[in-house]
């Protein structure tokens, strides 16, 4: 009988190796809990049982962007904030994984690892979220944007505190009644569910010319004391590069203002691959930035195979160029702070448990993208690019400091309209960028779509301060 | 809205409640188990006459030779390592030579075969001598398992309150299920818990005043376990809860059967032989007559009623695995049981079920372990599988296809790995507490009453009542060791151990499968998931732990 007794310790140890197992498992359950909750298909949060528990949405002005009324969701009166703010927000389909209502689920939906998601409707402690963006700006770019309906992005973000007044993305749709996407009408959802200004990248075209004559103000000395002639077109590394008309003779300044291509092909083949490449990484074209915690899409300059042709291209943001609306944002918003970023954020107020660990109670700058200096020459450039081409009105009252961009993308389609910049007055310091698929000058479309979002923009923060 | 709020107060106070009462409840149960122990003293003693010495007689099978390892050593270069046995049966003391070099002498004559021991008989083993006495010619005090130890003097909970409490958890259960968010069918668990108390009571009725069963503490602790998933149906399947219902009662038919069949450890080795025949039977009609379901060929139907003949395998391979002392000492060979073992595992990897193959395989370890103390045999018989697994896999690659999503479960969120995932998130979802019976939104999901009941339990009764249930499974083992020594032969040390043993290697799979940290292969957690003949085996596994305890063969005054 001892025998039997000592012998049936393996049994102990079978029954210690399936306790070791429930630990691990209550290990992994209390690390991953969160995320193993917050899936698409579990009913206890989507669909109509699901958002029903979570809290109200406001924006920056203590509009409702969405609330609970009777377990349904129900969105802002607007169809064009609706529409507008689809992005940001989200919808009852959870299908926009970057908005607000698909990333903090838990925090709206009141998740805790204790209490699980099981709290009946009357107790639960849901969380309200307020948010910076400006839902009338939000509409008026909006409306903007979707009279050309084209695909398109619009962002608008002050500089000095992070945050994002204006964040708009085309298509859209009322999130208050997702569509059911067939294949009837796939092409009018086209690419629907992603947040153009987080998440897409587009060619750059004449907007990268910031980044070339970054790149030349640091690495030419003489850059001020030359003239150049410009034709309409001229070859380079054994094919033509072609401005829409000849431009005459021109300054470096006067270069950027009326966007001549020739100029700044020829810089970015006198610049040669290493110093453009190195200059586009430092302003973080290859990177992305991060929104919340959340990354952008990063956009792309790799002339790592190019020929002096291609490098030409290149350094007036054709070729492989590629950069996304909120990057380009971020860039402007830095050149306007003097050279150093303020990290973007969507979020307002929120309870202190997120904030905290999102890291927000305080403003966060990122790296510096460009020297005191080139900022300060980069200011300058393209401020006269307003003063001395398109002249000061375009904005109203704001000093407004821009480059426009005209892409090429082949394939048929009509060039990307782009316009990028930021305003210089002390009491709305915002930053934007603004982009239309498929349309034509970036002055043409992008232009009344930025002009509208800042002057709106400039318009809100101004009536909060007084 | 006033009303609403103190509604909920109330059901959300349930919730919390339910974790409290059933660990309240494991807690009396095993508690009641430690007590009301007969008194640690010797049954019989033996004295050495040239030197006095009196050695202690403990158990019911004790094994007389020169080894260390032997109950009653003798320290005699003449006496074999094994030299005999001492055994007590219900009518009386016997000894049996098992092999011995120099022979056994009772009274100074040699014995062939068992040979029955009367009070101041001289036993005679090597050179030395041994007068058989009383037990009370032992005066010095002797210890006892952990287990039994240091328990307080307070009596231990009295079987009745012990069952009110159970109920009472049960009918809880009821009202949480009565007042789901579909509001439809309020008063359905009503009804189902009526018939849940009749046969709890019932069984308990039997067991106390007709089997007059001393004590019913595992009894209770199994019906806690098996109404907690008769309850849990009634909002899943309402039609499956009364069929769980009906085979629980058949199981509990089962559990006495088998303790009256297994009473004389003697006659049982008889039917060892009968009863191989029976089980290769069984598993080769579900080979030949089995209906594929999730993968494996283990179901065969008969008329309306499907059953798995590979669940009441398990409680025959139990019975034969075992062995009483004597037998075990004279026939050291396991070939009989390794070959009926290749059998087993053989035929049901044939029939696809590597679930329940890997715990007969589990239980093989165990059984060859208990019998022979053997490392020898574990590690080859180990090797041999190991070696088994990578034929199949290298012939048979299909076989890792099912497996492929194991620890990848969210690469395979769609397909491999749908059950897994959704298992987790519900379980992620229902928090400390539970969302409340019916409430669930795992029970959409394929074999959620069954495979992945953990993932149910968790998701509509709180990750607490769900570990509970899974420890108050896996503390049987605890129990059935604690009364490995105080057993009436190790025929029922041996059953006991490797039945809890099995219990707990399937409560193992069927947990770390559900959750990804096995691979799933669709395996039941004992009492709990749903299946008829899954239940029916339960309750025939925790025969053999009942009967480990001699009390249970000695009836009430």
């Amino acid at each position: 009988m001892k025998r039997v007794l000592r012998r049936s310790v393996l049994i102990f140890i079978i029954t210690i190796a399936f306790i070791g197992g429930m630990c691990f498992f209550a290990f992994e359950l209390l690390t991953n809990a969160e995320d193993w909750a917050n899936q698409p298909y579990n009913a206890h949060i989507v669909g109509s049982g699901g958002l029903a528990q979570a809290g109200i949405i406001y924006d920056r002005n203590g509009e409702i962007l969405a609330q609970t009324i009777d377990e349904k969701r129900v969105y802002n009166d607007n169809e064009s904030v609706r529409k507008g703010l689809l992005h940001v927000v989200g919808d009852n389909s959870l299908n926009i994984s970057t908005a607000i209502q698909s990333r903090y689920r838990s925090q709206l939906t009141g998740y805790s690892l204790m209490w699980g998601l099981n709290m009946p409707q009357s107790l639960r402690v849901s969380h309200d979220m307020k948010l910076t963006v400006d839902a009338k700006t939000c509409a008026v770019a909006y409306d903007m944007l979707t009279n050309y309906d084209k695909k398109g992005a619009c962002v608008v973000y002050n500089y000095k505190t992070g945050e994002v007044i204006c964040s708009v993305s085309t298509y859209a749709y009322d999130p208050g009644a997702p569509p059911e996407i067939t294949e009837e009408n796939e092409s009018e959802y086209d690419g629907v569910y992603v947040d153009n200004v987080l998440s897409s990248t587009y060619t750059p075209g004449s907007i990268f010319k910031i980044v070339t004559a970054a790149a030349a103000i640091e690495n030419i000395p003489d850059i001020y004391e030359r003239t150049w002639n410009c034709t309409g077109s001229e070859e380079i590394g054994g094919s033509a590069v072609t401005c829409v008309s000849a431009h005459g003779e021109l300054t470096f300044k006067e270069a950027l203002a009326h966007s001549c291509n020739i100029v700044f092909a020829e810089l970015a083949v006198e610049l040669g691959s290493d110093k453009m490449t190195a200059e586009a990484e430092k302003v973080g074209i290859n990177k992305s930035f991060s929104v919340d915690g959340l990354k952008t899409a990063s956009g792309s300059y790799d002339v790592s195979n190019a020929n002096t042709n291609q490098l030409a291209w290149s350094g007036i943001g054709q070729y492989t160029d590629t950069v996304n609306p909120m990057q380009m944002a971020v860039i402007c918003g830095a050149i306007a702070n003097g050279g150093t970023p303020v990290e973007p954020t969507l979020i307002k107020s929120s309870t202190n448990e997120l904030l905290k660990s999102l890291n927000l109670t305080s403003n966060k700058s990122g790296k510096e993208l460009f020297s005191p200096d080139t900022a300060s020459k980069l200011d300058e450039l393209m401020r006269y690019t307003i003063t001395g081409y398109y002249g000061d009105d375009l904005f109203g009252d704001l000093k407004v400091c821009a480059k426009t961009g005209t892409a090429e993308i082949g394939n048929g389609k009509d060039p990307n309209a782009w316009m990028v910049g930021y305003s210089q007055d002390e009491d709305c310091p915002l930053a934007f960028a603004c982009v239309v698929e498929d349309s034509g000058f970036g002055i043409e479309y992008a232009g009344p779509v930025a002009e509208a979002a800042m002057k709106q923009a400039a318009q809100c923060i101004r009536d909060q301060k007084n | 809205m006033f009303f609403s709020a103190i509604f909920d107060i109330g059901v959300v106070a349930l919730r919390i409640l339910l974790p409290v009462y059933a660990i309240i409840i494991v807690y009396q149960c095993y508690a009641a188990m430690r007590r009301r122990r007969r008194p640690e003293t010797p049954l019989v003693t033996l004295v050495n006459p040239q030197t006095g010495l009196k050695l202690p007689v403990l158990f019911w099978e004790n094994s007389i030779g020169r080894s260390r390892s032997s109950d009653i050593v003798v320290d005699d270069p003449t006496v074999s390592r094994s030299h005999c046995v001492l055994l007590r049966r219900s009518d009386g003391w016997f000894i049996t030579d098992t092999g011995s070099k120099s022979g056994t002498y009772v009274n100074g004559e040699k014995i062939e075969e068992r040979t029955q021991l009367l009070i101041d008989d001289v036993i005679g083993v090597g050179n030395s001598e041994f007068e058989f006495k009383r037990g009370e010619e032992y005066h010095e005090r002797l210890d006892s398992s952990w287990f039994f130890r240091k328990v307080n003097n307070k009596p231990a909970i009295k079987s009745w309150k012990l069952m009110l409490m159970i109920t009472l958890f049960h009918f809880f259960m009821c009202v949480e299920a009565m007042f789901w968010n579909d509001a439809t069918n309020p008063f359905s668990p009503l009804v189902l818990f009526a018939a849940l108390a009749g046969v709890e009571w019932a069984f308990f009725f039997v067991s106390s005043y007709i089997l007059r069963r001393v004590n019913f503490e595992l009894e209770a602790l199994a019906l806690f376990l098996t109404g907690t998933g008769v309850m849990l149906l009634v909002r899943q399947v309402e039609r499956s809860a009364y069929v769980q219902l009906i085979a629980a009662a058949v199981g509990m038919i089962l559990f006495c059967v088998i303790i009256k069949f297994i009473q004389n450890p003697d006659k049982v080795n008889k039917l060892r032989f009968p009863m191989m025949i029976v089980a290769v039977g069984l598993l080769l009609t579900s080979v030949i007559f089995g209906k594929t379901t999730g993968g494996a060929a283990n179901w065969i139907y008969i008329g309306s009623i499907s059953i798995q003949p590979s669940e009441l395998v398990k409680v025959i391979y139990i019975f034969i695995g075992s062995s009483a002392l004597d037998k075990l000492q004279t026939k050291k060979n396991l070939l009989e049981f390794i070959v009926f073992s290749i059998v087993c595992v053989g035929l049901l990897a044939l029939m696809g079920d590597f679930g329940t193959a890997l715990i007969f395989f589990m239980t093989f370890l165990l059984i060859a372990f208990m019998r022979s103390g053997d490392f020898k045999t574990i590690i080859l018989a180990v090797a041999a599988a190991v070696f088994g697994a990578t034929i199949i896999l290298r012939f048979k690659p299909y076989v890792a296809n099912r497996f492929k999503a194991w620890r990848h479960v969210w690469d395979y969120a769609q397909d491999q790995g749908y059950q897994q995932v959704h298992v987790l998130t519900f379980i992620a979802s229902g928090g400390l507490f539970g969302v409340g019976i019916g409430n669930g939104f795992l029970k959409q999901v394929a074999a959620s009453e069954s495979d992945l009941v953990f993932g149910l339990v968790s998701e509509e009764m709180g990750i607490i009542v769900a570990i509970t249930l899974a420890l108050a499974v896996a503390l049987l083992v605890v129990y059935a060791r604690a009364i490995t020594t105080r057993s009436r032969s190790t025929f029922y040390s041996i059953s006991a151990c490797c039945a809890a043993g099995l219990l707990v290697v399937q409560l193992a799979l069927n947990i770390f499968g559900a959750t990804d940290i096995l691979p799933l292969t669709g395996v039941t957690f004992p009492f709990i998931s749903s299946g008829g003949s899954s239940i029916i085996s339960c309750w025939g596994l925790l025969a053999f732990v009942k009967a480990a305890d001699e009390r249970t063969y000695s009836m009430k005054r």
